[in-house]
């Protein structure tokens, strides 16, 4: 514990020089704008920055390179919650709450909770990398593909929660998600699927997806209903901007919940962050005494998931840092960093460049500190320049998704691609189908069906492979109780309910 | 409305394209690269194996003078190099444009319909392989090639995705070492070490760039490696022909350009790649870093080079059934 400190008080000595903490400062910034702009996220943003780190020296290159990575999971929020477009996968679950909220005039509290959620979930992860990170690896490792499997199930079995009125109708929506998710090289069986012209090979981008879906399937619905926004004038009331300390009461056991489910979620190569901000929104949508407030604007579901998200950011690191493992598209990018540093990621990272780790995980604290400040007092500016422009803010979404789609590859095949679920998500909405379980079958459907597979092939044909091995055991074991007790708390409810009404038929 | 966009996207696409086919003019060749930059591109995204060699090579192209000429690295990644083979194709004639390429560069265009294959570009040069090793848990029953094949029952191996090269050195490996082997693809190398650390699978085939820090922790031991000679990185570890089984297949790395440059223009190009080769930093700096075997083979070794890995690809999928 104590050699632990020591070394992190290295760290500290190492970053805190003026070009450092400024170089920080800087990074998380980048980061922000970054993670708001759709289409770029966390890999984009620091691939972006490595010709400009490659020039410095280790400490300050990877400290701009994860300052920028912390700061895409802040910057993520900010279009979800202001334009329904999440900059990011993990940010989608955010705009299900956030944007309500925006709609009711509350924007500005939605990103300061979110903002406060977001602090105290990388905190915690970074707490948690300090020192437990080799243990925790040590761990991680022992899971293989048939406890992601069951993970990736009960990360579906959320669909339930996100369906809506007709359950039908998300099951159809669940079908075509996986639909989608099958074109593209399946790199199990080695063939290509689905695949008309070479782009398809690698299979449809997912954040183009999501970018036609929410964003652009927003605008087409919102001027074809004739929707107009009242934002209000711009101004700098302050009641409009920091949340009440009731609402932060309400955020408290959510922001908590949310830090630990993405601590642990994100340190599992095999899951990240996506999957942690679906789990934890279901878990308070469980939890909580009003589901039916959920998507009009709840603040327990904005506040878990978005702690959750970047909670799973210094998660995502402990196996990158101590085995040389990526868990996340933007870890497998510091990967290629540190390889381009001449660091060799692997196991002997920590004892041969010890220090450049420290300081580098002093310079995310450090970060995470800025990034609460800066991004708390850039909200007014984010909701006043919405308000400048809610009477063309069509257009501005628009030209904000073609150009997040062209950035995915540098190509215009991803906009077409947004155009066409931009269709797709208008139609959803004008019939009432819900967006959620389709979306959530796209990314969990694909990881399900590889991790089955490498099950039954590891369990050389046989299914024993899910209930001989204790993890997987008791995950079947928590899935059979939290059914259970679902099953048990609808029916008290429904009898319940049945008794209400007929007390209100005889009175 | 429609149509007069359609129009004036047809007049803008002709005169991009009028443009477009006055650049392409090639420059003179004895004045190549004449001052103009040269555009590096990466079949895959930032970060990635191929971004990686192509960022660290114009580094030192550029801080060792061997090419004076401002030096870009662009990534035009999708359909596994089919779409930045495609990018490349389009600027054919122009020196100013070199790709880097793996396997994927010849296996792509057998598995999909892509239109066209390597034949259709100009090999620079083979800049290096990656030799695949056998490898094994320290902490597993199995310690020699003697006790797999002793194993008596299937033996689980992994791998990236199935196939690859390493899928096609385990089949090999359990037809001729006689044991009943059974590929599990994983996605990418960071899965296929944690498998084999936590003893899910027997043994698993991989880089020396990924596994040897496991192997100098003690994690991991090495069995045998895919090349006719012992590698320099590895003197201890014995090639499989060394144990009377005859595996010698390996990952390239490799520069092409586009098809039908110039021979002066093509001359100059692999003249300075066998520069960059000679270069003590690009051992220093990539090579070595990332466990990649020193091959040097200039322009027409490396399109014989490649010929033979098409033909050994072709064999191997068929096998498989992943040809048809």
């Amino acid at each position: 514990m104590l050699d632990t400190l020591n070394q992190l008080a290295g760290g500290f000595d190492t970053i805190l020089t003026p070009y450092n903490v400024t170089l920080i400062f800087l990074a998380g910034m980048i980061g922000t704008v970054v993670g708001a702009l759709p289409g770029l996220g966390p890999s984009a943003g620091i691939a972006l920055m490595l010709p400009l780190a490659a020039g410095m020296d280790h400490a300050s290159g990877l400290c701009l390179l994860t300052g920028v990575y912390m700061g895409t999971m802040y910057g993520g929020r900010i279009t979800s919650i202001l334009i329904n477009t999440p900059g990011d996968a993990p940010a989608i679950i955010t705009a299900l709450e956030g944007y309500p909220m925006m709609q009711r005039g509350e924007g500005g509290i939605a990103l300061g909770i979110s903002a406060i959620s977001s602090f105290v979930g990388g905190m915690f992860g970074l707490v948690v990398l300090i020192f437990f990170a080799p243990v925790v690896a040590r761990n991680a490792i022992y899971l293989g593909p048939p406890e992601y499997f069951l993970l990736m199930l009960l990360g579906l079995s959320t669909i339930v929660l996100l369906a809506g009125e007709d359950m039908l109708k998300a099951l159809l929506m669940v079908c075509f998600g996986v639909l989608v998710s099958t074109i593209g090289a399946d790199y199990i069986s080695g063939h290509v699927r689905f695949a008309p012209v070479p782009e398809f090979i690698e299979g449809i981008d997912f954040v183009a997806i999501i970018i036609g879906l929410y964003g652009l399937g927003e605008v087409f619905h919102n001027l074809e209903q004739r929707v107009t926004l009242n934002l209000g004038k711009p101004s700098l009331k302050m009641s409009d901007y920091v949340p009440s300390r009731a609402k932060l009461r309400e955020a408290n056991g959510p922001t908590i919940r949310g830090s630990l489910m993405g601590t642990v979620i994100g340190i599992l190569p095999g899951a990240g962050a996506t999957i942690a901000t679906f789990l934890s929104y279901a878990l308070e949508k469980k939890l909580s005494k009003n589901p039916e407030n959920y998507g009009k604007g709840e603040i327990a579901g904005l506040a878990a998931p978005e702690a959750s998200n970047n909670a799973s950011v210094p998660g995502s690191l402990i196996p990158l840092i101590t085995l040389g493992i990526p868990g996340s598209g933007g870890t497998a990018v510091m990967l290629g960093a540190l390889i381009m540093f001449g660091l060799q990621p692997g196991p002997l990272l920590m004892i041969k460049s010890g220090d450049v780790v420290w300081a580098m995980i002093a310079g995310l604290v450090l970060a995470n500190v800025f990034l609460l400040l800066s991004n708390i007092l850039l909200i007014p500016l984010f909701v006043n320049l919405l308000r400048g422009v809610q009477g063309v803010l069509a257009s501005v979404v628009i030209a904000l998704c073609v150009v997040g789609a062209f950035s995915l590859s540098y190509s215009t095949f991803n906009i077409w691609i947004a155009l066409a679920f931009g269709i797709v998500g208008y139609l959803m909405r004008k019939n009432d189908y819900p967006t959620g379980p389709f979306i959530l079958a796209v990314v969990l459907a694909p990881l399900a069906e590889n991790y089955f597979r490498q099950s039954v092939m590891l369990g050389q044909g046989r299914m024993a492979i899910f209930w001989e091995r204790p993890i997987s055991l008791s995950i079947i074991g928590a899935m059979v109780l939290a059914i259970a007790l679902t099953l048990v708390l609808r029916m008290t409810m429904q009898r319940r309910r049945a008794a209400l009404a007929a007390n209100e038929e005889s009175a | 409305m429609l149509n007069l966009n359609q129009t004036r996207r047809n007049a803008l696409g002709l005169i991009a394209g009028g443009v477009a086919a006055l650049a392409a003019v090639p420059a003179l060749a004895q004045d190549f690269p004449g001052g103009r930059g040269i555009e590096l591109v990466a079949g895959y995204g930032p970060g990635g194996g191929h971004d990686t060699l192509l960022r660290t090579m114009a580094k030192i192209l550029q801080e060792e003078g061997i090419i004076e000429e401002p030096l870009s690295v662009v990534n035009k990644e999708g359909g596994s190099s089919a779409v930045a083979m495609g990018y490349l194709n389009g600027h054919a004639g122009d020196g100013h444009y070199l790709m880097s390429v793996t396997s994927s560069h010849v296996t792509t265009p057998l598995t999909s319909n892509v239109g066209i294959d390597y034949t259709d570009f100009t090999p620079i040069a083979r800049l290096g392989i990656d030799p695949e090793l056998l490898l094994v848990s320290s902490k597993g029953p199995y310690q020699s090639i003697d006790d797999l094949k002793a194993a008596g029952k299937m033996l689980n191996v992994g791998g990236t995705a199935t196939g690859s090269i390493e899928h096609i050195v385990a089949i090999e490996f359990g037809e001729q070492a006689g044991v009943e082997v059974n590929f599990i693809p994983f996605q990418g190398d960071g899965d296929v070490v944690s498998a084999l650390l936590s003893g899910q699978v027997d043994f698993t085939i991989g880089n020396p760039g990924s596994a040897r820090d496991f192997i100098e922790a003690g994690n991991f031991k090495a069995l045998a490696v895919s090349t006719d000679e012992r590698i320099e990185l590895m003197p201890e570890v014995p090639t499989f022909k060394e144990q009377d089984l005859d595996i010698t297949m390996s990952l390239f790395r490799g520069i092409t350009a586009p098809g039908d440059i110039d021979d002066e223009t093509r001359d100059w190009l692999i003249g300075k790649m066998k520069e960059l080769s000679e270069n003590a930093k690009w051992k220093e700096v990539y090579l070595d870093p990332n466990g990649v075997v020193p091959g040097f083979l200039p322009g027409d070794d490396f399109a014989e080079y490649l010929g033979q890995t098409q033909g050994i690809y072709k064999d191997a999928l068929t096998k498989l059934g992943l040809l048809k």
